[in-house]
């Protein structure tokens, strides 16, 4: 199907690009990307890949929010204070991009939601058991994954592949039994414009997943926005790893 | 000798500690902190602190080379 009118407007600047084009547009216009966790991650992911054209966004969310919140997750207004977060970014996509299909699920990360075949994945949680939940879903299913976090002023990326890649996981990076830090952001405090940064890359690297463009499978890029630097690590599969050294 | 990098909020903590030092692992670069720098050895013992030689994430027990860079990286789990 050819795009319409509106839609050539709308994606005119990915249609100038000789690496996206119509074709790429409708690869995206095609694409479901699952994007768990509302937060500070996810609202800039979310906006961007509405933007984008993402025909299908799942969003899983279960909390509501609070003006707390209000100082990074920027899809928010002081008035949705107390409203479930996938409610207001639903509302607030679809008036960006009416023409894509939303949906909410106001629950906790299920089997149930990981079952509904998104193409990508998008980590944007904030805690390891569901950072490995989604590892261990994905790497099953062959779904890649764009996982992000920060605190303070510091972000990380790593992103999977797992159709193209089975070996090296989150697992092999962060141990599953490795628990929860003390630091985080609720106790610690997080800029927003880090979130902003990390979330931005996310929603950059989904775009480079659709299309065809991604091979940095496992490699991790640190930012630290206090002193402006980045570190750019590889990481090789740990050799008993319990979710991707078992095939 | 290693390198040692610090990076983000590690470095707080890391004033007065060495650019280089006689180790053979990343444990025992925590090890050897824990009396001048009791405070950076407790950031080092948190859970999910990464440990990169050379730009490699690695075991606290891989076997460093004299030259190699030995970066600390603290945990970053927010979202």
């Amino acid at each position: 199907m050819s795009l319409s009118d509106e839609q050539f407007l709308r994606y005119s600047r990915h249609l100038l690009m000789a690496d996206i084009g119509e074709q790429g547009q409708q690869t995206l216009l095609q694409s479901h990307v699952l994007i768990v966790g509302l937060g500070g991650l996810g609202c800039p992911v979310a906006l961007y890949l509405a933007a984008a054209g993402i025909g299908r966004l799942s969003l899983c969310d279960a909390d509501t929010v609070d003006i707390t919140n209000l100082q990074r997750q920027i899809l928010y207004k002081t008035e949705d204070c107390d409203q479930l977060k996938v409610d207001c970014a639903k509302t607030a996509l679809q008036q960006l991009n009416p023409a894509i299909d939303v949906v909410a699920h106001a629950s906790e990360i299920s089997a149930e939601i990981l079952e509904l075949g998104a193409d990508i994945v998008v980590d944007c949680t904030d805690n390891l058991a569901a950072r490995q939940l989604l590892n261990c879903h994905c790497y099953q299913r062959a779904t890649p994954l764009v996982s992000a976090s920060a605190i303070g002023w510091e972000g990380q990326l790593v992103s999977f592949d797992f159709k193209a890649n089975r070996r090296l996981c989150y697992n092999c990076i962060i141990d599953e039994n490795a628990g929860d830090p003390t630091m985080n952001c609720a106790n610690a405090g997080v800029v927003g414009p880090v979130l902003g940064a990390m979330g931005s890359l996310q929603a950059a690297t989904v775009i480079r997943m659709l299309l065809g463009q991604f091979d940095q499978h496992g490699e991790m890029q640190r930012y630290d926005a206090k002193t402006g630097r980045w570190l750019y690590l590889t990481a090789s599969p740990k050799p008993l790893c319990a979710i991707c050294a078992t095939e | 000798m290693v390198k040692l990098l610090f990076f983000g909020r590690l470095s707080d903590y890391a004033n007065g500690v060495p650019t280089q030092i006689q180790a053979s692992t990343a444990a025992e670069i925590r090890q050897q902190l824990v009396t001048e720098h009791p405070l950076l050895a407790t950031e080092l013992s948190e859970p999910q602190v990464l440990v990169a030689v050379n730009k490699q994430i690695v075991d606290w027990q891989q076997a460093l080379q004299d030259g190699d860079e030995v970066a600390f990286l603290p945990p970053v789990t927010g979202g």
